[in-house]
Protein backbone atom coordinates (compact mmCIF):
# COMPACT_ATOMS: atom_id res chain seq x y z
CA UNK A 1 0.00 0.00 0.00
CA UNK A 2 1.08 3.41 -0.98
CA UNK A 3 1.28 6.24 1.98
CA UNK A 4 0.18 9.70 0.88
CA UNK A 5 1.32 12.78 2.03
CA UNK A 6 -2.67 13.66 2.07
CA UNK A 7 -3.40 10.79 4.53
CA UNK A 8 -1.51 13.09 7.32
CA UNK A 9 -3.74 14.20 9.72
CA UNK A 10 -1.12 16.61 11.32
CA UNK A 11 -0.91 14.93 14.40
CA UNK A 12 2.32 13.41 14.58
CA UNK A 13 1.45 10.07 17.43
CA UNK A 14 -1.50 9.27 14.40
CA UNK A 15 0.33 9.69 11.44
CA UNK A 16 2.68 7.40 12.76
CA UNK A 17 0.26 4.81 13.76
CA UNK A 18 -1.24 5.47 10.34
CA UNK A 19 1.87 4.40 8.21
CA UNK A 20 3.03 1.58 10.57
CA UNK A 21 -0.83 0.38 9.54
CA UNK A 22 -0.47 0.91 5.94
CA UNK A 23 3.19 -1.00 6.13
CA UNK A 24 1.66 -3.98 8.08
CA UNK A 25 -1.00 -3.95 5.57
CA UNK A 26 0.87 -3.91 2.69
CA UNK A 27 3.15 -6.99 4.43
CA UNK A 28 0.17 -8.81 4.81
CA UNK A 29 -0.80 -8.49 1.18
CA UNK A 30 2.42 -9.04 -0.48
CA UNK A 31 2.12 -12.64 1.63
CA UNK A 32 -1.04 -13.01 0.73
CA UNK A 33 -0.96 -12.32 -2.51
CA UNK A 34 2.17 -14.02 -3.51
CA UNK A 35 2.46 -17.24 -5.86
CA UNK A 36 3.56 -18.96 -2.69
CA UNK A 37 0.81 -22.03 -1.83
CA UNK A 38 -1.18 -21.51 0.90
CA UNK A 39 0.67 -23.84 3.41
CA UNK A 40 3.51 -21.75 3.13
CA UNK A 41 2.01 -18.32 3.69
CA UNK A 42 -0.64 -19.53 6.59
CA UNK A 43 1.26 -19.37 9.40
CA UNK A 44 2.71 -15.53 8.47
CA UNK A 45 -0.60 -14.40 7.43
CA UNK A 46 -1.85 -16.02 11.04
CA UNK A 47 0.93 -13.57 12.76
CA UNK A 48 -0.33 -10.08 10.82
CA UNK A 49 -4.13 -11.26 11.29
CA UNK A 50 -2.97 -11.85 15.62
CA UNK A 51 -1.10 -8.02 15.17
CA UNK A 52 -3.81 -5.83 13.94
CA UNK A 53 -6.73 -7.50 16.33
CA UNK A 54 -4.87 -5.85 18.81
CA UNK A 55 -3.33 -3.04 16.88
CA UNK A 56 -6.30 -1.90 15.83
CA UNK A 57 -7.33 -1.42 18.84
CA UNK A 58 -4.60 0.83 20.33
CA UNK A 59 -4.94 2.97 17.13
CA UNK A 60 -8.31 3.52 17.52
CA UNK A 61 -8.48 3.85 21.21
CA UNK A 62 -5.49 6.59 20.44
CA UNK A 63 -7.67 8.37 18.17
CA UNK A 64 -10.52 8.64 20.24
CA UNK A 65 -8.19 9.92 23.29
CA UNK A 66 -7.23 13.11 20.83
CA UNK A 67 -11.09 13.29 19.14
CA UNK A 68 -12.18 13.97 23.25
CA UNK A 69 -8.80 16.24 23.49
CA UNK A 70 -9.59 18.58 20.92
CA UNK A 71 -13.77 18.40 21.21
CA UNK A 72 -13.99 16.82 18.27
CA UNK A 73 -18.21 16.79 17.81
CA UNK A 74 -18.35 13.92 15.71
CA UNK A 75 -16.71 11.16 18.32
CA UNK A 76 -19.64 8.82 19.04
CA UNK A 77 -19.98 8.86 15.17
CA UNK A 78 -16.45 8.47 14.55
CA UNK A 79 -16.40 5.87 17.62
CA UNK A 80 -19.09 3.55 16.11
CA UNK A 81 -17.27 3.40 12.54
CA UNK A 82 -14.04 1.78 14.79
CA UNK A 83 -16.88 0.09 16.77
CA UNK A 84 -17.67 -1.79 13.65
CA UNK A 85 -14.20 -2.37 12.11
CA UNK A 86 -13.25 -3.53 15.41
CA UNK A 87 -16.07 -6.40 15.71
CA UNK A 88 -16.00 -7.62 11.72
CA UNK A 89 -11.89 -8.18 12.85
CA UNK A 90 -13.33 -10.33 15.78
CA UNK A 91 -15.77 -12.08 13.66
CA UNK A 92 -13.84 -12.84 10.62
CA UNK A 93 -10.74 -13.89 12.86
CA UNK A 94 -13.31 -16.56 14.57
CA UNK A 95 -15.02 -17.45 11.42
CA UNK A 96 -11.01 -17.90 10.05
CA UNK A 97 -10.31 -20.60 12.72
CA UNK A 98 -13.68 -22.27 13.33
CA UNK A 99 -13.53 -23.37 9.57
CA UNK A 100 -9.54 -24.16 9.72
CA UNK A 101 -7.63 -21.10 8.38
CA UNK A 102 -8.54 -21.46 4.49
CA UNK A 103 -7.11 -18.88 2.54
CA UNK A 104 -10.85 -17.79 0.76
CA UNK A 105 -11.73 -15.78 4.10
CA UNK A 106 -8.23 -13.42 4.21
CA UNK A 107 -8.85 -12.82 0.74
CA UNK A 108 -12.20 -11.66 1.83
CA UNK A 109 -10.81 -9.77 4.97
CA UNK A 110 -8.07 -8.34 2.99
CA UNK A 111 -10.16 -6.51 -0.08
CA UNK A 112 -12.30 -5.07 2.60
CA UNK A 113 -9.79 -4.39 4.96
CA UNK A 114 -7.73 -2.34 2.18
CA UNK A 115 -10.99 -0.18 0.63
CA UNK A 116 -12.28 0.42 4.40
CA UNK A 117 -8.12 1.77 5.76
CA UNK A 118 -8.02 3.86 3.35
CA UNK A 119 -11.35 5.38 2.79
CA UNK A 120 -11.11 6.17 6.37
CA UNK A 121 -8.05 7.74 6.73
CA UNK A 122 -8.61 9.98 3.31
CA UNK A 123 -12.20 10.70 4.45
CA UNK A 124 -12.71 10.12 7.77
CA UNK A 125 -10.07 10.86 9.67
CA UNK A 126 -9.44 13.80 7.61
CA UNK A 127 -12.59 15.62 8.88
CA UNK A 128 -10.69 14.90 12.57
CA UNK A 129 -8.24 17.46 11.11
CA UNK A 130 -10.24 19.39 9.60
CA UNK A 131 -12.20 20.51 12.90
CA UNK A 132 -8.82 20.75 14.75
CA UNK A 133 -7.07 23.13 12.47
CA UNK A 134 -10.58 25.12 12.16
CA UNK A 135 -10.28 25.42 15.91
CA UNK A 136 -7.09 26.38 16.14
CA UNK A 137 -7.90 29.28 13.49
CA UNK A 138 -10.36 30.63 15.81
CA UNK A 139 -8.38 30.69 18.52
CA UNK B 1 -38.99 12.82 -6.56
CA UNK B 2 -37.42 9.43 -7.37
CA UNK B 3 -35.51 10.76 -10.03
CA UNK B 4 -34.33 13.34 -7.23
CA UNK B 5 -32.76 10.33 -5.11
CA UNK B 6 -30.84 9.64 -7.83
CA UNK B 7 -28.30 12.78 -6.89
CA UNK B 8 -26.82 11.62 -3.93
CA UNK B 9 -25.77 8.26 -4.98
CA UNK B 10 -24.40 9.80 -8.19
CA UNK B 11 -22.42 12.43 -5.94
CA UNK B 12 -21.83 9.73 -3.70
CA UNK B 13 -20.15 7.47 -6.35
CA UNK B 14 -18.21 10.70 -8.13
CA UNK B 15 -17.09 11.71 -4.97
CA UNK B 16 -15.66 8.59 -3.25
CA UNK B 17 -13.86 7.84 -6.90
CA UNK B 18 -12.35 10.95 -6.43
CA UNK B 19 -11.10 10.32 -2.74
CA UNK B 20 -10.04 7.27 -2.87
CA UNK B 21 -8.15 6.54 -6.13
CA UNK B 22 -7.58 10.82 -6.81
CA UNK B 23 -9.36 10.30 -10.25
CA UNK B 24 -11.73 12.70 -12.48
CA UNK B 25 -15.14 11.73 -12.13
CA UNK B 26 -18.56 13.05 -13.12
CA UNK B 27 -21.96 12.62 -13.81
CA UNK B 28 -22.03 11.90 -17.63
CA UNK B 29 -24.77 13.29 -20.24
CA UNK B 30 -26.33 9.63 -20.76
CA UNK B 31 -28.48 6.99 -18.08
CA UNK B 32 -27.09 3.97 -17.81
CA UNK B 33 -29.29 0.88 -19.68
CA UNK B 34 -30.93 -0.78 -16.24
CA UNK B 35 -31.75 -3.15 -17.81
CA UNK B 36 -29.44 -5.06 -19.90
CA UNK B 37 -26.94 -7.66 -18.54
CA UNK B 38 -23.38 -6.91 -19.70
CA UNK B 39 -20.74 -9.55 -18.72
CA UNK B 40 -18.21 -7.24 -18.58
CA UNK B 41 -19.31 -5.55 -16.16
CA UNK B 42 -19.38 -6.38 -11.99
CA UNK B 43 -22.34 -5.95 -10.35
CA UNK B 44 -22.71 -4.89 -6.97
CA UNK B 45 -26.41 -4.94 -5.67
CA UNK B 46 -26.82 -2.83 -2.17
CA UNK B 47 -30.51 -3.17 -0.41
CA UNK B 48 -32.17 -0.15 1.04
CA UNK B 49 -34.73 -0.11 3.54
CA UNK B 50 -36.22 2.76 5.83
CA UNK B 51 -38.22 5.40 4.29
CA UNK B 52 -36.97 4.45 0.76
CA UNK B 53 -36.94 0.81 0.04
CA UNK B 54 -35.44 -1.12 -2.86
CA UNK B 55 -31.88 -1.17 -4.46
CA UNK B 56 -28.83 0.87 -5.56
CA UNK B 57 -26.91 -1.35 -8.00
CA UNK B 58 -23.57 -0.42 -9.31
CA UNK B 59 -21.68 -1.70 -12.23
CA UNK B 60 -18.16 -1.42 -12.56
CA UNK B 61 -16.12 -2.30 -15.82
CA UNK B 62 -13.99 -5.61 -15.36
CA UNK B 63 -10.88 -2.94 -16.22
CA UNK B 64 -11.82 -0.05 -14.01
CA UNK B 65 -12.52 -3.06 -10.85
CA UNK B 66 -9.14 -3.99 -11.79
CA UNK B 67 -7.80 -0.56 -11.93
CA UNK B 68 -9.39 0.49 -8.57
CA UNK B 69 -7.66 -2.30 -6.74
CA UNK B 70 -4.46 -1.82 -7.87
CA UNK B 71 -4.68 1.76 -7.06
CA UNK B 72 -5.98 1.66 -3.29
CA UNK B 73 -3.63 -1.72 -2.49
CA UNK B 74 -0.24 -0.91 -5.26
CA UNK B 75 -0.33 -4.10 -6.54
CA UNK B 76 -1.33 -5.64 -9.56
CA UNK B 77 -4.71 -7.55 -10.44
CA UNK B 78 -5.20 -9.52 -13.85
CA UNK B 79 -8.40 -11.47 -12.79
CA UNK B 80 -11.64 -11.01 -10.46
CA UNK B 81 -11.27 -12.99 -6.97
CA UNK B 82 -12.45 -12.90 -3.71
CA UNK B 83 -10.27 -9.99 -2.70
CA UNK B 84 -11.54 -8.09 -5.67
CA UNK B 85 -15.25 -8.28 -5.17
CA UNK B 86 -14.82 -7.53 -1.05
CA UNK B 87 -13.08 -4.92 -2.56
CA UNK B 88 -15.59 -3.17 -4.69
CA UNK B 89 -18.56 -4.54 -2.14
CA UNK B 90 -17.25 -2.02 0.20
CA UNK B 91 -16.29 0.90 -2.31
CA UNK B 92 -20.25 0.15 -2.98
CA UNK B 93 -20.67 0.07 0.65
CA UNK B 94 -19.25 3.68 1.34
CA UNK B 95 -20.99 5.13 -1.62
CA UNK B 96 -24.35 4.27 -0.41
CA UNK B 97 -23.45 4.93 3.12
CA UNK B 98 -22.45 8.36 1.87
CA UNK B 99 -25.36 8.84 -0.24
CA UNK B 100 -27.54 8.00 2.70
CA UNK B 101 -26.18 10.63 4.83
CA UNK B 102 -26.80 12.73 2.00
CA UNK B 103 -30.46 11.93 2.17
CA UNK B 104 -30.79 12.29 5.85
CA UNK B 105 -30.04 15.71 5.18
CA UNK B 106 -33.30 15.98 3.68
CA UNK B 107 -35.10 14.18 6.56
CA UNK B 108 -35.03 10.84 4.31
CA UNK B 109 -33.92 7.97 7.08
CA UNK B 110 -32.84 5.20 5.24
CA UNK B 111 -30.32 2.46 6.03
CA UNK B 112 -28.63 -0.29 4.15
CA UNK B 113 -27.97 -4.07 4.08
CA UNK B 114 -24.59 -5.93 3.13
CA UNK B 115 -23.59 -5.60 -0.46
CA UNK B 116 -24.22 -8.40 -2.92
CA UNK B 117 -21.99 -9.48 -5.24
CA UNK B 118 -23.72 -10.48 -8.71
CA UNK B 119 -22.08 -12.47 -11.06
CA UNK B 120 -20.60 -11.51 -14.46
CA UNK B 121 -23.19 -9.67 -16.37
CA UNK B 122 -26.02 -11.22 -13.87
CA UNK B 123 -28.95 -8.66 -12.64
CA UNK B 124 -30.79 -8.69 -9.34
CA UNK B 125 -34.41 -9.89 -9.56
CA UNK B 126 -36.42 -6.97 -10.89
CA UNK B 127 -40.02 -6.55 -9.03
CA UNK B 128 -43.08 -4.91 -9.57
CA UNK B 129 -43.80 -1.75 -8.98
CA UNK B 130 -40.44 -0.68 -8.92
CA UNK B 131 -39.16 3.04 -10.31
CA UNK B 132 -36.14 2.94 -12.17
CA UNK B 133 -33.49 5.40 -12.64
CA UNK B 134 -30.07 5.85 -13.52
CA UNK B 135 -26.61 7.70 -14.26
CA UNK B 136 -23.19 7.23 -15.86
CA UNK B 137 -20.41 8.23 -14.34
CA UNK B 138 -17.90 9.30 -16.51
CA UNK B 139 -14.26 8.79 -14.77
CA UNK B 140 -10.75 8.51 -15.65
CA UNK B 141 -10.66 5.25 -15.41
CA UNK B 142 -14.11 4.11 -16.93
CA UNK B 143 -17.77 4.84 -16.92
CA UNK B 144 -19.31 3.46 -13.83
CA UNK B 145 -23.43 3.15 -14.16
CA UNK B 146 -25.15 4.14 -10.71
CA UNK B 147 -28.90 2.13 -10.87
CA UNK B 148 -31.60 2.73 -8.39
CA UNK B 149 -34.65 0.48 -8.08
CA UNK B 150 -37.34 2.35 -6.05
CA UNK B 151 -40.12 0.29 -4.08
CA UNK B 152 -43.12 2.66 -5.52
CA UNK B 153 -46.01 0.87 -3.59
Amino acid sequence: MIWKDKYNIGVPEIDAQHKELFARVGSFLNTLRSDKAWEEKVNKVNETVAFMKDYVIIHFRDEEDYQEQVGYPERDRHKKLHDGMVAYVAEVSEQYEKYGFQEIHMQQFAGKLVTWLVNHVVAEDQKIADYARSKEGRS
Amino acid sequence: MNKDLLTPFANATCETLKLLLDVDARTGASEADGGSEDKSRINVAIGITGDVSGEALYRFPVDTTLEIVKTMSGMEFTEIDEFVTSALGEIANIISGNALTDLSGRNITCDILPPKILDCGELSSEAENTYICSAKIDSSIGEVDVILRVKTD
